[in-house]
């Protein structure tokens, strides 16, 4: 990861990188914590109302996934060995400078890994409960985030007050709403950006006040674009696409695709809802909006198909892609759900299974060639 | 007016010259494939070319598929395998609902919709286990020419279990297999199922008949039956089932030249 500022000039959110460093390493001078987090069910309200800086930091590189592959099975899924690359080369400043990590028990390989981690850094893991429907799962995940709210008042500040968590609901709300409100530009038949465009606008750092005014600027300056208009509307679900693993992104748009909406924890999935910022309990509201984030480590996780069936109307979507990353068997099953879905809206699928090297390169873009040519068609 | 279809297949190029007035076609040729495709395929193209009293300005539209397509800078468009093999099979066997497209380093399953364009497809990832790439190592690992191992393969009593889901791996399967007494009309017979098995994965769903096989080990004998048998219902083999992609590239050119025409 590059931190040095050597890319000054370019728009705000191409120097993504380097504003979270130096606002990080602003952060910790004036004695606030970094919080390292891995996966969007962690609630970044709890950590910021702690007085403390929360950062995503999965891995999205391929040279750092081979790293990972020194400890970690090589059929493990990237996104995994990336993160934990990471960790062993320390080639992560904002990992570095991370004071504790926390995760959760979601998919097998991530929850092996953070023992791995816990090895080199200081780990706190949430136990998520797997059965959105089950009344108990919200309860027990609600006193997950109670005993997490007492560790870190323990390690960080005296309490955590409801006002405090207040503050940070109003803030995540805001952001929320500003990047969905960019998200849904997508839905004109004239977009104002390529999918890989609108992957660029967010941060991995959260509640950046210079970062929600940049949200507010893309929106106001957003122009219909002529050009963009007669591609395949492609609706992509499935695996996170993060920082620097943005290549079927990058395929499905060189092939004259354009990704419409991005059903994915980079994408719209974990900001299509807000937390009920009136609730008389703000912990509750909480845990009740994080706990049904549609992920298919959740069984039955029937969530995400009927997201997609209304996001496919939504957008205009020609047709769907569902990117799994290989390793990663919950989605890998799941996809057998998104193709009944597929075909029962007659819109054109494809899966899409594959790593961050890349050697299949050329083999993806024949089918995603296929692909539009039948999208195409059925317009 | 004439049209041209090219296929730069990974083991074989194809060349359909496609009569477009009297929709039939007018000459074909196949060759073997190699490193510098671009000019290979284009004397290739030049001899059929010749040998029909045309030159290059005579074509109306020059359409390439295949895995070289992007690299024939003197074609029109490109269209990938997967479309026009469709328009291929359409031409012979219009009423197809399922292709099986089985090619020197890919296998394709492709759904047709009633009106005989391509609904949805399934082709292999990396490995070319389920491919004709891996019927030409068992060839040349047990000395039996490809056109005789259909032959070979009806000899078998019980072909031997092939569980190889990548080629490299399976030579050293059927090492394994030789030396534990194996006969080479087992390991043959394995070794088609192994790849009609595959195929059936790769299916996932119902696959609709009629079923059409194409493409080059379309033409080995006793892959047929092997997926027959594996299916469990009986497919056709489409006729010259190595020009399909060629002929399909060639029909969808005459299409784009009656569009432009009409516009």
């Amino acid at each position: 990861m590059d931190c040095s500022g050597k890319s000054a000039g370019l728009s705000r959110f191409d120097r993504m990188l380097e504003n979270c460093c130096q606002y990080a390493v602003q952060a910790r001078q004036e004695g606030k914590p970094i919080v390292g987090i891995l996966c969007e069910y962690t609630p970044r309200e709890l950590i910021m109302a702690a007085g403390a800086v929360p950062v995503c930091l999965c891995g999205g590189s391929h040279a750092m996934a081979l790293e990972g592959e020194q400890d970690l099975p090589v059929g493990l899924c990237p996104l995994i060995k990336s993160t934990y690359g990471y960790c062993r080369a320390k080639k992560n400043p904002l990992l570095e400078m991370a004071d504790l990590v926390v995760a959760e028990t979601t998919c097998d390989g991530k929850k092996k890994m953070y023992e791995l981690m816990a090895r080199r850094k200081a780990m706190y893991v949430l136990e998520l409960p797997q059965k959105p429907d089950d009344a108990d799962a919200q309860t027990h995940w609600l006193r997950e985030l109670r005993k997490f709210k007492e560790f870190l008042e323990s390690r960080y500040t005296e309490s955590i007050t409801d006002d405090a968590l207040r503050k940070a609901i109003a803030t995540m709300n805001r952001e929320r709403g500003l990047r969905r409100q960019l998200a849904e530009m997508m839905k004109q038949p004239c977009p104002p950006w390529t999918g890989r465009q609108l992957l660029n606008y967010k941060s991995i750092i959260s509640g950046i006040e210079s970062d929600l005014v940049a949200y507010e600027r893309l929106t106001a300056k957003a122009r219909p674009r002529a050009e963009l208009k007669d591609r395949p509307r492609i609706l992509l679900t499935g695996v996170p696409t993060v920082h620097g693993a943005e290549k079927v992104v990058d395929i499905l748009e060189n092939a004259g695709g354009l990704v419409v909406c991005m059903e994915n924890c980079t994408g719209i999935k974990p900001i299509m809802e807000d937390v009920d910022a009136g609730a008389a309990n703000p912990l509750e509201a909480i845990a009740k909006k994080y706990f049904y984030l549609p992920c298919s480590v959740m069984t039955a996780n029937r969530k995400r198909i009927e997201n997609l069936r209304r996001l496919t109307v939504d957008y205009a979507a020609d047709c769907i892609v569902d990117m799994v990353w290989q390793g990663c068997l919950t989605y890998d099953v799941e996809s057998w759900f998104v193709k009944e879905l597929a075909d029962e809206l007659k819109l054109p699928y494809l899966k899409i299974v594959t790593d961050y090297g890349p050697s299949d390169a050329e083999r993806i873009a024949l089918r995603v060639e296929a692909l539009l040519e039948t999208a195409a068609k059925t317009r | 007016m004439i049209t041209a279809g090219i296929d730069a297949g990974s083991r074989a190029i194809k060349i359909v010259l496609y009569a477009m007035e009297r929709n039939a076609v007018l000459d074909s040729a196949c060759g073997d494939q190699g490193i510098d495709q671009q000019q290979r395929t284009g004397a290739m193209f030049d001899r059929l070319l010749e040998k029909n009293k045309l030159k290059r300005q005579d074509l109306a539209v020059t359409v390439a598929t295949g895995y070289g397509r992007h690299l024939l800078d003197f074609c029109d468009s490109t269209i990938t395998e997967i479309t026009c093999h469709a328009a291929g099979v359409r031409r012979h066997l219009p009423d197809a609902m399922t292709i099986i497209d089985i090619g020197g380093q890919d296998s394709k399953l492709i759904r047709l919709g009633s009106d005989g364009k391509v609904r949805d497809f399934a082709m292999n990832d990396r490995c070319a286990a389920g491919t004709g790439r891996f019927l030409e190592v068992v060839s040349e690992r047990l000395e039996v020419p490809l056109e005789q191992l259909g032959a070979f393969a009806q000899q078998s009593e019980h072909p031997a279990q092939i569980s190889s889901i990548c080629v490299v791996f399976a030579e050293t399967e059927i090492v394994g297999l030789l030396a534990s007494g194996q006969s080479p009309e087992n390991i043959v017979a394995g070794v088609q199922t192994s790849i009609a098995r595959r195929l059936l994965a790769m299916a996932g769903r119902e696959v609709e008949s009629p079923v059409v096989f194409t493409g080059g080990v379309a033409m080995i004998p006793g892959m047929k039956e092997a997926i027959e048998k594996m299916l469990d219902k009986p497919i056709a083999t489409c006729p010259q089932p190595q020009l399909t992609g060629a002929l399909g590239a060639a029909i969808l050119a005459a299409e784009k030249k009656k569009k432009q025409e009409s516009k």
